[in-house]
């Protein structure tokens, strides 16, 4: 199996795997363990959940992408999402992505060049009352204004464990 | 220690409302995920530091605890001192020492943390007689803001398994279902099918293995009652859950929790292993020999498995594709067993109903819409928050009674309820009570609750555009109507709000949408046209303005809408400038300024600031016009 | 036996059966896609949708996909009601404008009235209609090489990571259930070729032709409990040898 991410360490995995029983039923939240410890679904690791599992690499796969959860490349130290639920979006949720798109030089979806930051867009996270709702590294940050947007971003850059 | 009987059950109750008499003075610091988001925790550790510093908590009986959400978000960070009733609003670290000293210490108020009726301008002292709660029925939200939902104790001395108990000990699994059927209850997710209906169904299906599942994929941009739910009692949902078990002969369940609600996840897992340990789940349940017991399983980010029939495929590992429901999933469901699946708070209902009794439940409500409901209202309200009323409640009350009226007063234009399987009702239907079948009736639906309110700053077609941009990224993809239909409704609507509307797109829109609503797998596919007829049966002005004068009436859409600043109304301020993000408004203080078309964006952020209504908007096309 | 009527015409169909079955033996027409008649119905396609209603239900009818509805004894059928036509006209109208260059869709649109789409034709046009026949037939093979990845408008049907499929035994069931040959493979006497995947062939021991591949050899033979040589042998030679092994019995009284 070719890959153009680089080599990663598996041991992990089977400490995840032990978590749950080893059927299909489990896939998801083995897949959901693995992607904070790695904080991306590398696919060495992939390839080592088909087997242990017995699901068909191609299920595997199907399942990595259909669910947003779920990251295929490396993201950034520092996960930056915008919620564009309806009472964000009508209290300008819009204008946060835009300024922090002007801060990072990165869209929606994507990750700067150094790996230090991803920008994401999320449903609706529950916090309506708050709205614009902007989350950085699973600190909430209601009533979210642009011109704040340098502050937030400087709160983040807490590292990831791998 | 696990209870075995109902003597000691009664004992464990009388045991945790005893403990909670010795507490002179309770603070209860709301840590649900909005207050958080303002910093609560902060708030909840200096209450601990302080406390514990002063050496106050045994002496002086008190007691401080974090509570899920209160519902009165706008407000937050809360805190609310029991018994005196007081609620303080926008509470900060520094203000702790304060509160103890005045309020806990010597029951003295703090006036400038109370809230303030903008009604009257009044501050309100007492948590009941805020309009925000006072107009409440808290049935399904019972506990919340009141309980510490990481203490069962805590829990048991407010009720919790009370109707778990009666119905284990009392009752026999029919006379379950028959109290619920007599409740009226109906599911709270959105569908509102008959509760006991799907009970009896799953109760008469062959097959020894059978699942109740809860369903908190709560999706519906805007809504976050089940949220509020999980995280801040999480034990009404589990005491409902081991009831339907019984009910139908299930002895496995899983609650199926969305992938962003973190928090309940964590609460629901406490208080999993709590009721394990207390006899409430697990096997044995309270000595009666009833074996239940329950997972979480996290969703993975898809708004479709809020569907049954995806859902399911979720739990068993696969993608949230929905499947032809021909063979109810009460029949053949998870792992192809009899199911069945309920809301969030349909199960935080079921507790109570057997506790208090189906009359009780009945005696609420409309006459086919029975109890309470919990709503999040949100949107240009001045109040938003949680809230739960009695079904049939206007909508009129709810939003100018209980939502203190329109934000900065602007002139309302709509509500939008039941989110992208929802529509929008607007100011002629205000009067309309809510209920299941009223709201379909005006083209809208119950959904999970959710109310956005909308004033006149709110384009209409960009509404639509914005549901139909939000589901095309949840389709599954699996049929045609839906997968392709949405993705060519978008890019209709993406060219009405450019300008590149054309004649016949309202044709085109309307076959468009009958062809989906009939055409469609799942509901997801079939109630997609609604955001889009609805807005078309309300506002078809705003649609012709949109296609033929390639204008937005309300100033919104980017491409259609310019700028200025009139002469006679700037005081030069300087606000605009400041707001705008591209630098696109010139001028000294106090002289008039002005707005560079070439640079401005469009974005509204003048318009919004300023204070004296000096800027103004109209179609981009007169522009392009002048210089002609 | 179950009795219905569809569009007035009363016929009998075994119990079991999905109402498609019944309408076709019934003697009426109406458009599948991703139907095939080895594979459990999907209902992705919607082109089977009818009107259907029963005596009792006075006149409330619901619009069912055939392909997946079980059959009823006194259900009643409309082939094509108004609204069930006109459904079907969307359908193809937008799988037009997905697919404008696939001869079969353009085919069906035309016979249902449709020259043109009346939606944005797709700027990156593709034969692929999403009808998930391929990966449901690998699956029934036991083999799931390929499957449907993303979701929504992004959805494809794919090999895990986009690249040569690790399972895949180069059977080409995929690419003979395609009913718009989208799936592009090449095959010869030395290799074949799909999904980016190269394999080897297998010689028919007998008459030297190439007909499968070796991994099929070895699948087969895995699942079967059966010798590889068995497999390695084509059809047309086992038919020979088994006509030669009967005719040698009839001499050998």
């Amino acid at each position: 199996m070719t890959s153009n991410q680089p080599c990663v360490d598996t041991a992990p995995v089977e400490e995840i795997l032990g978590r749950y029983p080893r059927e299909e039923a489990s896939l998801i939240q083995v897949l959901q363990d693995v992607h904070r410890a790695y904080n991306y679904l590398p696919c060495d690791v992939l390839n080592k959940v088909a087997d242990a599992l017995e699901v068909p690499l191609a299920k595997v796969f199907s399942v990595s992408t259909f669910y947003k959860a779920f990251s295929l490349t490396p993201q950034g130290k520092t996960i930056v999402k915008v919620c564009t639920g309806t009472a964000c979006h009508i209290r300008g949720a819009g204008q946060l992505i835009e300024e922090i798109g002007r801060q990072l030089s990165i869209g929606p979806g994507e990750t700067t060049e150094d790996l230090g930051f991803t920008l994401k867009t999320v449903n609706c996270v529950g916090a309506c009352a708050m709205a614009p709702v902007l989350i950085v590294d699973e600190k909430y940050h209601g009533n979210a204004a642009s011109s704040d947007v340098p502050k937030y971003l400087g709160k983040g850059g807490a590292r990831h464990g791998h | 220690m696990a209870i075995e009987t109902r003597k000691q059950f009664e004992k464990a109750v009388k045991a945790a409302v005893d403990k909670q008499k010795k507490h002179k003075a309770e603070i209860l610091v709301c840590c649900g995920t909005g207050c958080l988001a303002n910093g609560s925790a902060k708030v909840a550790e200096a209450f601990a530091e302080q406390i514990e510093k002063q050496g106050m908590d045994a002496s002086v009986g008190l007691f401080s605890k974090k509570t899920g959400c209160h519902g009165f978000c706008q407000q937050g960070p809360l805190v609310s001192i029991q018994p005196r009733g007081v609620l303080y609003n926008k509470v900060k670290p520094e203000h702790v020492p304060e509160i103890l000293e005045k309020t806990v210490a010597n029951g003295e108020v703090i006036q400038k943390l109370l809230y303030k009726n903008p009604a009257d301008r009044k501050r309100v002292e007492q948590y009941n007689e805020i309009p925000f709660y006072k107009n409440q029925t808290r049935v399904a939200m019972r506990n919340i803001g009141q309980v510490d939902p990481t203490d069962i104790e805590d829990a048991l001395a407010r009720g919790a398994y009370a109707g778990l108990a009666k119905a284990l000990f009392e009752m026999k699994p029919d006379q379950v279902v028959d109290e619920v059927a007599a409740s009226g209850l109906r599911g709270r997710g959105g569908a509102g099918f008959a509760t006991a209906r799907k009970w009896k169904a799953a109760r008469k299906a062959e097959g020894d293995r059978k699942f109740v599942l809860c369903n908190g994929d709560e999706g519906d941009p805007g809504a976050f009652k089940d949220r509020s739910i999980m995280e801040g009692d999480p034990h009404s949902v589990l005491e409902g859950m081991v009831i339907g078990a019984y009910a139908v002969g299930a002895h496995e369940g899983f609650i199926y929790v969305r992938d962003e609600y973190p928090l309940a996840v964590v609460n629901l897992t406490i208080a999993i292993d709590q009721a394990r340990k207390s006899g409430f789940l697990g096997k044995n349940i309270l000595g009666t020999g009833f074996d239940f017991d329950v997972r979480i399983s996290r969703g993975g980010g898809a708004f479709v498995c809020g569907e049954s029939s995806a859902l399911m495929r979720s739990l068993e590992g696969k993608t949230g594709e929905p499947r032809q429901k021909y063979i109810h999933a009460t029949d053949r469901g998870l792992f192809d067993c009899p199911t069945v699946l309920n809301n969030v708070e349909t199960w935080a209902d079921v507790g109570t109903i057997l506790d208090r009794g189906s009359k009780w439940f009945a005696s609420m409500g409309t006459d086919k819409s029975k109890g309470t409901k919990a709503f999040s209202l949100v949107g240009k309200v001045k109040n938003t928050g949680l809230i739960e009323l009695p079904m049939g409640t206007t909508l009129r009350h709810i939003i100018y009674d209980i939502g203190g009226g329109i934000l900065k007063d602007r002139p309302f234009k709509a509500v939008q309820t039941g989110g992208p399987s929802g529509g929008c009702v607007p100011e002629s239907l205000l009067d309309l009570p809510v209920d299941y079948e009223k709201l379909t009736e005006a083209g809208s639906m119950m959904g999970s609750g959710g109310m956005i309110v909308m004033d006149d700053r709110t384009c209409m077609v960009d509404v639509a555009r914005y549901f139909l941009s939000f589901l095309v990224e949840e389709s599954c993809g699996k049929c045609v109507p839906c997968r392709e239909g949405l993705k060519q409704m978008l890019a209709i609507f993406d060219d009405l709000v450019a300008g590149r509307g054309k004649p016949g797109d309202v044709e085109r829109i309307e076959r468009l949408a009958e062809g989906m609503r009939l055409g469609s797998l799942c509901e997801l596919g079939k109630s997609a046209p609604n955001p889009v007829t609805s807005t078309l049966r309300y506002f078809r002005d705003e649609y012709v303005a949109h296609i033929e004068h390639k204008a937005c009436p309300a100033g919104t859409c980017r491409d259609l809408t310019a700028f200025e600043i009139l002469e006679e109304a700037c005081n030069g301020c300087h606000a605009c400038a400041k707001a705008c993000p591209v630098d696109a408004i010139a001028g000294e203080k106090k002289k008039l300024h002005v707005i560079d078309h070439e640079t401005c964006i469009s974005c509204g952020a003048c318009f919004d600031v300023c204070p004296t209504d000096a800027v103004r908007f109209f179609p981009k096309v007169e522009i392009t016009q002048e210089v002609v | 036996m179950p009795a219905l009527t569809i569009n007035g015409k009363t016929v009998h169909v075994r119990e079991g059966a999905y109402l498609l079955e019944a309408i076709r033996k019934a003697g009426f027409s109406i458009p599948t896609l991703c139907n095939h008649e080895a594979l459990e119905p999907w209902g992705g396609c919607r082109l089977c949708l009818v009107d259907v209603t029963r005596r009792e239900w006075d006149g409330w009818k619901k619009m069912v996909v055939s392909c997946m509805f079980p059959v009823e004894d006194g259900l009643v059928v409309d082939t094509h009601s108004e609204r069930v036509v006109s459904t079907r006209k969307v359908v193809l109208d937008l799988l037009l404008a997905r697919c404008p260059e696939a001869p079969v869709i353009q085919e069906l649109a035309r016979a249902h009235g449709i020259e043109q789409t009346s939606y944005k034709p797709n700027p990156e046009p593709t034969d692929c209609i999403l009808c998930g026949l391929c990966t449901r037939v690998c699956d029934h093979i036991g083999v799931s090489a390929i499957s449907s990845v993303d979701r929504g408008i992004g959805r494809e049907i794919a090999p895990p990571f986009h690249k040569a499929p690790p399972d895949c035994i180069g059977c080409l069931a995929c690419a003979e259930v395609c009913p718009t040959d989208c799936i592009p493979y090449k095959t010869s006497d030395s290799a074949r070729t799909i999904w980016d995947k190269k394999f080897e062939m297998v010689r028919c021991p007998a008459c030297g032709r190439a007909h499968i591949t070796e991994e099929q050899s070895a699948y087969y033979a895995d699942r079967n409990g059966v010798p590889a040589s068995y497999f390695e042998t084509c059809d047309a030679c086992k038919r020979k040898e088994q006509a030669a092994t009967f005719a040698g019995l009839s001499l050998a009284r």
